[in-house]
């Protein structure tokens, strides 16, 4: 498309910043669309197109439509110009039907009429050099269209001109003593077209049928009527193409506009701004707001609630001291921990990622949400397009809002998951349970060997056999003390452990929050926050683009 | 006579059914109907009514056209007097010119024709009034009317033309070369066809090269478009006399022609009967026409009332629904619960042991008022955000419907309040019905247990701890059991349940949850019905009359019936 501006940039010269303008206004439409009112953006996407599609042409050409109402002498005012008697001129109304053409200048003015829509037949060349005089030199570049009535009982009529008056470069609306008031060319014309008085030329015909005295506040009154109209700057130019009165005039007014070429981009431009403006309207000029820190964390918390992560806390918690009391506990007692449920199996967490694959299930067993938590989390969302579309115009901040519950099916899922896919870090023994699991043996050993060695020397005792003195140490006999250090010891280890599990149980705990939460602010970015950016960005553009196009 | 007298009360009656039937959702095409609306209206009392009252009166001719057509020309010209300012520029803006004989000028007072524009004698700027001009070069039993152009950018004109053309007895409609092909004036020939008024047509400022030509073009399409019966009147392009007037000759078709009519009373009696009968037929037709548009604004109105009841309806749904299948008492409430009784675990061995339990939690619940405190709060600020969100979703859904009609869009802009939003004060709403609610069960409880208070169990629980239990048996009423959390929820439903009965016996407990719910339910209802009528002042405010649709259909067919017999009676008189 690029490619294709940048030719059209050459040929229509001084087109300026037209094709620049146009791209901002097709991406306008392009991010408008399905977003903002579909007749607007339809209207803007058919500016954009025919603009582009102009520029592709002739920029050495001007198509200037002569336009007005029935028996106003539009075809009157063609032959006048032209010089020839080319349109039909008649007293049956309405006379003119088609569209007729007339071009100065071959070059480029054949593509030019297609594209205006005016059937081959009805196309008139004069090759400048050939026949033409001083009058023809003067016209060169122009494309002469003479429009059908737009007043007439032929609705067909109507259309066509509604066609031409959005195609042509230069408008002369040809008027005349009776009807220059009627509402149907102010109303349905002339003010809507106020952004485009600079392409618009208003010739008071058959001047000669109004009192020489009358023709100066007649004049003045067809300005007060366009100044009502919103085209002050206007030019009015009284003729009258039966007796040539004025004709000379229109002619050099044509003419000149003509020679200077720029018409055609002005038109564009006037066509673009115009578009541009009345989807700003619509648009509005608000800036969206950002998402902050506290919107998103209540948002996140919302949704951690619903997905159960204080409950896969808590059981992490108490499964882990189970655990680890079960691993560094009393051997003799520690076994009696392992009788505890664990509450991560009850949520089928307790395999780790590679569970599922074993259990083959699709879903944790975490409960559902309560509809309280729903509805936090439904009101946390809605604060969040509050904060950054509350103030924006109501389509964008209707599809704000519907972008943030765009996703909300795929939520319940994609919450389990991330939370599935957490590694709880259960699964693992750290080396500390060990180190204390093999000094409980250890001392569990020396108790034994304590209790064996006391057995021993009671069988002996007993049988009356000699035995060996134990060694004593500190008074105390070995034995003796192997058996009860080494319980003491079990027993005070296992109390010491107990403390330090419960730190680090609620330490793992701890991280396994941190973690959950990073993984469901995840789903929440992706899910939420992400369909949201999606329409602040399709926002931006369009408020960028219109302001390229309008600016 | 007395058949005139009751078609004068019936078409009376029509036009009060006519005002009654409001139309002020803009559903579409509604514009077109008030449009239509206040044509018939205007009709029927600037023509219809005092025209059947005056059957005698002149017949008037308005003269109407479009601007620059030459109609205050040709006026002038007919009576033979400058009575009416013709002007080069467009639009020319003057009040009305009534011309009459001296004799008739009683007949033309505001009371009996127009009542709503002022008469004046002189000349004036004003739209609003009627200017009257009697001489003795018109015949008695005639008045032409000079109305202004029906097509030109002063909006006035063409409204003030249209009445005056719906008050006429004959158009004489003024056109000219240039001329006779517009759309505007044709689509009032077609109305005039439509409603067979009585029209005749001058082409005014022809060329007398083209007077052939445009002629029988003229023609063609008058007969095109089912006028073939209206006289056609060719004015020749003449210059002006120094008083403005065009040589007599070129009028004389068109004055001779009035002359007749004005001397032949059977003829205008005719006239008038032609176009009279045709604007009752035509008032009568389109009256079913208002009649249908009245009945879809009243449907229209219907179904967005019934918009924000669904929406409602569905929350309150929502809510009692939450509230009572135990969901509720997970999460927070759950964990405050077990707190306030113990450990989740006691309440595994419960069947088997719920004396002991009982006593346990007795002991647990002793000195403990900081936890039935926080149970209350939990159950507090679980409420608020389930029924803040509910209302919030219901405005939503109702807005999104409205939304989706043209009416509803503009209902929407009009109001004053965001319509898509729970209303502003809702929060604080809720939180204090919330609290009273609670409240509310604490003096339940209190009632209840006024003879019990020295009992060792409401002792040890207090009122506080009463409540809350009472708080979670109304959540776990209906407990579709299946969820393992949910059993648990429902297990301390049964823990509070057995602790209400121990202090209370069975059938209070019973009559008391049942009381606590259903006044929960009031409340939750008075709150979304304040949050609906909102909606509903916004509907009221827009004065649509249910039955004014049915009572016009009804007047209309009275008066097609009155149409039908009369003119069979006068067929066959």
């Amino acid at each position: 498309m690029s490619a294709l501006l940048d030719g059209a940039k050459r040929r229509l010269g001084r087109g300026g910043d037209v094709p620049s303008r146009i791209d901002g206004l097709r991406s306008a439409v392009e991010a408008a669309r399905g977003r903002l009112d579909d007749g607007l953006v339809d209207d803007a996407a058919a500016v954009a197109e025919r603009a582009t599609a102009r520029l592709g042409l002739s920029g050495d050409h001007t198509v200037v439509a002569l336009a007005g109402a029935t028996g106003s002498g539009k075809s009157s005012t063609f032959n006048a110009l032209t010089g020839l008697e080319l349109a039909a001129v008649g007293v049956r109304r309405p006379t003119t039907s088609t569209t007729m053409a007339c071009a100065w200048g071959a070059d480029g003015a054949g593509e030019l009429m297609d594209w205006v829509g005016v059937p081959q037949r009805h196309q008139v060349s004069r090759g400048s050099q050939l026949d033409g005089g001083k009058a023809d030199r003067e016209l060169e570049g122009l494309v002469l269209l003479d429009l059908p009535d737009h007043d007439s009982t032929e609705v067909a009529h109507h259309l066509e001109v509604d066609r031409l008056v959005r195609l042509a470069d230069l408008i002369v609306w040809v008027l005349d003593p009776q009807k220059y008031a009627d509402a149907a060319l102010h109303e349905r014309y002339l003010a809507p077209l106020a952004s485009h008085q600079e392409i618009m030329l208003v010739a008071l015909n058959h001047i000669d049928e109004v009192a020489a005295v009358h023709r100066g506040p007649m004049v003045a009154d067809l300005r007060r009527l366009l100044v009502a109209d919103g085209l002050p700057d206007v030019p009015v130019i009284a003729c009258s193409a039966q007796h040539g009165d004025g004709i000379v005039d229109l002619r050099r007014a044509v003419a000149e506009r003509v020679a200077a070429k720029k018409t055609a981009s002005r038109r564009l431009m006037a066509d673009v701004r115009s578009s541009a403006e009345r989807l700003s309207q619509v648009n509005g000029e608000a800036k969206p707001g950002s998402l902050d820190k506290d919107r998103r964390d209540e948002l996140v918390g919302a949704l951690a609630d619903a997905a159960g992560v204080p409950t896969v806390v808590r059981a992490v918690r108490t499964s882990t001291q189970r655990r680890a009391a079960a691993a560094t506990g009393w051997p003799l007692t520690s076994w009696l921990a392992k009788l505890k449920p664990d509450p991560l199996r009850r949520l089928h967490l307790d395999l780790g990622s590679s569970g599922k694959e074993l259990t083959g299930r699709a879903r944790t067993s975490i409960p559902e949400s309560t509809p309280v938590q729903r509805a936090r989390v439904d009101t946390a969302v809605r604060a969040v397009c509050d904060q950054v579309a509350g103030h924006l115009a109501t389509p964008w901040a209707t599809s704000v809002r519907r972008a943030s519950v765009s996703r909300s099916q795929d939520l319940n899922d994609a919450l389990d998951k991330a939370v599935a896919g957490v590694d709880l870090g259960v699964s693992g023994t750290p080396l500390w349970w060990r180190l204390v699991q093999v000094v409980q043996w250890l001392v569990m050993l020396a108790a034994l060997t304590g209790l064996v060695w006391l057995g021993v020397l009671a069988v002996l005792g007993y049988l009356q056999l000699p035995a060996a003195e134990p060694p004593r140490h500190s008074g105390l006999p070995l034995p003796t003390g192997l058996l009860l250090g080494g319980v003491a010891t079990g027993i005070l280890l296992g109390l010491v452990c107990r403390v330090l599990v419960g730190w680090s149980a609620r330490a793992k705990a701890r991280s396994v929050d941190r973690r959950l939460r990073a993984a469901i602010a995840e789903v929440t970015d992706d899910l939420v926050v992400a369909p949201i950016e999606e329409e602040l960005l399709a926002y931006r553009r369009v408020r960028e683009g219109l302001a390229t196009a309008g600016g | 006579m007395t058949d005139s007298t009751t078609l004068v009360t019936t078409l009376s009656e029509l036009r009060e059914a006519l005002a009654r039937v409001a139309l002020p959702l803009d559903v579409p095409e509604a514009e077109q109907h008030r449009r239509t609306r206040t044509e018939m209206v205007d009709q029927l009392a600037d023509y219809v009514l005092p025209r059947l009252r005056q059957i005698d009166a002149p017949l008037l001719a308005v003269v109407g056209g479009s601007t620059g057509a030459g109609k205050s020309t040709l006026v002038n010209s007919v009576v033979g007097r400058r009575v009416t300012e013709p002007g080069v520029l467009r639009p020319t803006t003057r009040s009305p010119v009534l011309v009459h004989h001296p004799d008739d000028a009683s007949w033309f007072d505001r009371a009996r024709i127009l009542p709503d524009l002022a008469r004046t004698t002189g000349a004036s700027g004003d739209p609003g009034s009627l200017q009257l001009v009697p001489v003795n070069s018109i015949p008695p039993g005639l008045a032409i009317l000079d109305a202004p152009d029906i097509d030109s950018v002063e909006r006035a004109n063409r409204t003030l033309a249209s009445e005056l053309l719906a008050a006429a007895d004959l158009w004489l409609f003024v056109t000219s070369a240039a001329r006779y092909a517009d759309q505007v004036p044709w689509d009032f020939l077609k109305a005039a066809s439509e409603r067979s008024t009585a029209v005749a047509v001058v082409l005014d400022r022809t060329p007398p090269d083209a007077v052939d030509e445009v002629t029988a073009d003229l023609a063609r399409m008058l007969t095109a478009r089912g006028l073939s019966d209206s006289p056609l009147f060719t004015v020749a392009e003449g210059a002006p006399d120094a008083e403005g007037l065009l040589p007599a000759d070129s009028v004389a078709e068109v004055r001779t022609w009035l002359n007749l009519l004005a001397a032949d009373a059977d003829a205008r009696a005719e006239v008038v009967k032609q176009t009279l009968d045709g604007a009752v037929r035509s008032l009568a037709r389109r009256s079913y026409v208002i009649a249908d548009a009245g009945a879809e604004q009243a449907g229209v109105l219907a179904a967005l009332r019934g918009d924000a009841a669904r929406s409602y309806d569905e929350a309150l749904t929502r809510i009692d629904e939450a509230s009572a299948d135990g969901t509720l008492l997970r999460g927070e409430v759950l964990a405050r619960w077990q707190e306030f009784v113990g450990t989740g675990e006691l309440l595994r061995s419960l069947e088997t042991r719920v004396g002991w339990l009982r006593d346990r939690v007795v002991g647990w619940a002793r000195g403990k008022p900081a936890q039935a405190e926080r149970v209350t709060v939990a159950v507090e600020s679980g409420l608020e955000t389930l029924i803040l969100e509910q209302a919030e979703s219901a405005a939503e859904r109702t807005e999104t419907a409205w939304r989706s009609t043209a009416a509803g869009r503009h209902l929407l802009t009009g109001a004053d309040a965001d319509l898509g939003r729970a209303s502003r004060g809702f929060r604080a709403e809720a939180e204090r019905s919330v609290r009273d609610w609670q409240r509310g069960v604490f003096e339940m409880v209190r009632e209840e247990g006024a003879d019990k208070r020295s009992t060792a169990r409401f002792l040890a629980f207090g009122v506080n701890g009463l409540s809350v239990a009472l708080m979670v048996v109304v959540f776990a009423h209906t407990a579709g059991v299946t969820l393992t959390e949910a059993g648990i929820a429902s297990g301390s439903a049964v823990v509070g349940q057995k602790l209400l009965e121990a202090v209370f016996g069975d059938a209070a407990v019973r009559r008391l949850a049942e009381q606590a719910r259903s006044d929960l339910r009031g409340r939750v209802s008075n709150l979304l019905a304040q949050e609906t009528a909102r909606y509903h002042d916004v509907l009221d405010g827009q004065e649509v009359d249910v039955d004014a649709a049915e009572r016009l259909r009804a007047v209309a067919r009275r008066v097609d019936d009155h149409r039908i017999a009369g003119g069979a009676g006068r067929g066959s008189a």
